[in-house]
């Protein structure tokens, strides 16, 4: 019986097939927020890194750190930045949505709304601050 | 109206690869997508293998993934889904044949959170009773079917097939908050796990998925909190 | 009894409370890092704009011994909730064997060298002679 199982049954799939499998679901708002969330989380830490060696960079005198920082005013950094701040808004927005749905027993109903009204309030927030970001680009 | 199938199609006797299978079938706009694929078998290709038993959505074996998201075949009318109708198996088990995979790891983990009543307390004279109260505090896990849609619309199950999955979880759930079982404890110890209910990613894929409207996403942040504050009712 | 055994009846689950603390200490730290992360964050994008941020700027901000607590605590929380996070995505994607305990001690021992990194500067405001001389052994 256990080798009829195992006889002709396709191997188990490597990661890079089993995250297409879940990339291939046609989940909705709840497994978009999920894939956003999870973007955004290893993006912040990545940039938290970066972030905590160029201020660290300050210990090095006057002179390292200000050349260092002239990273941070570079165009390209600068779309780094608008998804920068994209994903902390985000991460943030949709971190207090799963924790509202973790305790308000009634909140799983509802969790379809939730996720629009969390990009509403992240907009709200998000567009002025980046376009005061975007705003030293074109002075 | 003509319907056009794309079915996945795999013969461990013969194939190394998957393969897509196309037919078009002449059905009803009511009809269901299981008779769609009776029609493949019977008048088009007989090698086609598709699980399916009561045709009434309770025995719950035909859990597909149909246009990219879990349904059971025989409650899913064709006119809902359009005239291109894509089924492929059920994810994140192995396939067997076709459209059937085996149920076994599936079950395996249902097994593991004792899905039956545990009381080792003398019996009275008569029944335990329930107050319409207490019975409604697991209605809504009681109507579970095992097809297993929910646990392989799982993005976490999908990645790891070490989590116990969101069936069992709810079958966990169904005693637990049974006025008169006594076995919470020992299957919160199963579920107090990495991969048993911390897994879940509050992801909403299994409570979309279920042919049966459980909320099943509400039910396992109830056993979170069972968890979370030692205490089940 | 089942004539099939998979990886999971054979699993010994004997973990304790770890992962329902980890679970909780997410909520909790989302929560903190809900004000003080997207505070710091629109203070710095919004308010103080990155440009005009440099050597001068950070020192002065640091004099108030209440600002290099706001930012230590903000890197404590940002590199525990970060860094539980990639623990559980590690979990979810490579959830077995070797490639599971190489990469989560990877994600601990960088999360200890940044945190000891960024609690230094925070502190001291400068670099350890030891450390400078180790920076300058490298470029």
């Amino acid at each position: 019986m256990a080798s009829m199982r195992t006889a002709g049954t396709l191997p188990r799939p490597g990661l890079w097939r089993r995250l297409l499998g879940i990339l291939r679901y046609r989940g909705h708002e709840g497994q978009w927020s999920w894939m956003l969330h999870r973007a955004a989380g290893l993006g912040i830490i990545l940039f938290l890194y970066l972030h905590i060696f160029d201020i660290w960079l300050i210990g090095l005198g006057e002179e390292t750190f200000n050349d260092f920082l002239f990273l941070y005013s570079h165009p390209v950094f600068k779309m780094f930045e608008t998804f920068l701040i994209f994903g902390v808004l985000f991460h943030a927005v949709n971190g207090a949505r799963i924790i509202l749905v973790d305790l308000v027993p009634g909140m799983t109903r509802h969790q379809r709304k939730l996720v629009y009204i969390e990009t509403a309030v992240m907009l709200i927030v998000l567009v002025p601050t980046i376009w005061v970001t975007l705003e030293s680009l074109f002075r | 109206m003509d319907v056009h199938l794309k079915v996945r199609r795999f013969n461990p006797e013969r194939d190394t690869e998957p393969w897509w299978g196309e037919y078009t079938v002449e059905a009803e706009p009511d009809d269901t997508v299981l008779t769609a694929l009776n029609i493949v078998k019977w008048y088009h290709d007989g090698t086609l293998a598709v699980r399916r038993s009561c045709n009434h959505g309770v025995c719950g074996s035909d859990a597909l993934r149909i246009n990219g998201q879990n349904r059971l075949a025989c409650k899913t009318i064709l006119k809902d889904v359009g005239k291109h109708v894509t089924v492929e198996p059920i994810g994140g088990l192995p396939v067997l044949k076709d459209l059937i995979v085996d149920m076994v790891p599936f079950f395996d983990s249902y097994r593991a959170v004792s899905p039956f009543l545990i009381n080792d307390e003398t019996p009275g004279e008569r029944e335990r009773l329930q107050s319409p109260e207490e019975r409604e505090r697991f209605d809504d896990s009681t109507k579970c079917i095992l097809c297993a849609a929910c646990t392989t619309s799982c993005p976490s199950f999908l990645a790891n097939d070490q989590f116990i999955g969101p069936a069992s979880i709810v079958q966990a759930h169904r005693f637990m908050f049974d006025s008169r079982d006594r076995g919470a404890a020992e299957r919160l110890e199963v579920l107090n796990d990495g991969d048993g209910v911390w897994r879940c990613r509050t992801i909403f894929n299994c409570t979309e998925a279920c042919p049966r409207g459980i909320e099943v996403t509400r039910r396992i942040g109830e056993v979170k909190k069972a968890l979370l504050f030692n205490k089940v009712r | 009894m089942s004539i099939y055994r998979t990886p999971r009846a054979e699993r010994v689950r004997a973990q304790g409370n770890f992962e329902l603390y980890a679970w909780f200490f997410m909520r909790v730290s989302g929560l903190v890092l809900l004000f003080i992360a997207v505070f710091h964050l629109l203070y710095m994008h919004l308010y103080a704009r990155v440009e005009t941020i440099d050597y001068a700027w950070v020192v002065q901000r640091w004099s108030h011994p209440g600002w290099r607590l706001y930012d230590w605590l903000l890197l404590t929380f940002a590199l525990s909730h970060g860094t539980n996070g990639v623990r559980t995505v590690i979990d979810d994607y490579v959830p077995r064997g070797l490639a599971n305990v190489v990469c989560k001690w990877t994600a601990f021992g960088l999360a200890l060298f940044f945190f000891v990194m960024g609690t230094q500067v925070i502190l001291t405001t400068k670099v350890p002679a030891a450390a400078l001389a180790l920076l300058r052994l490298v470029v």
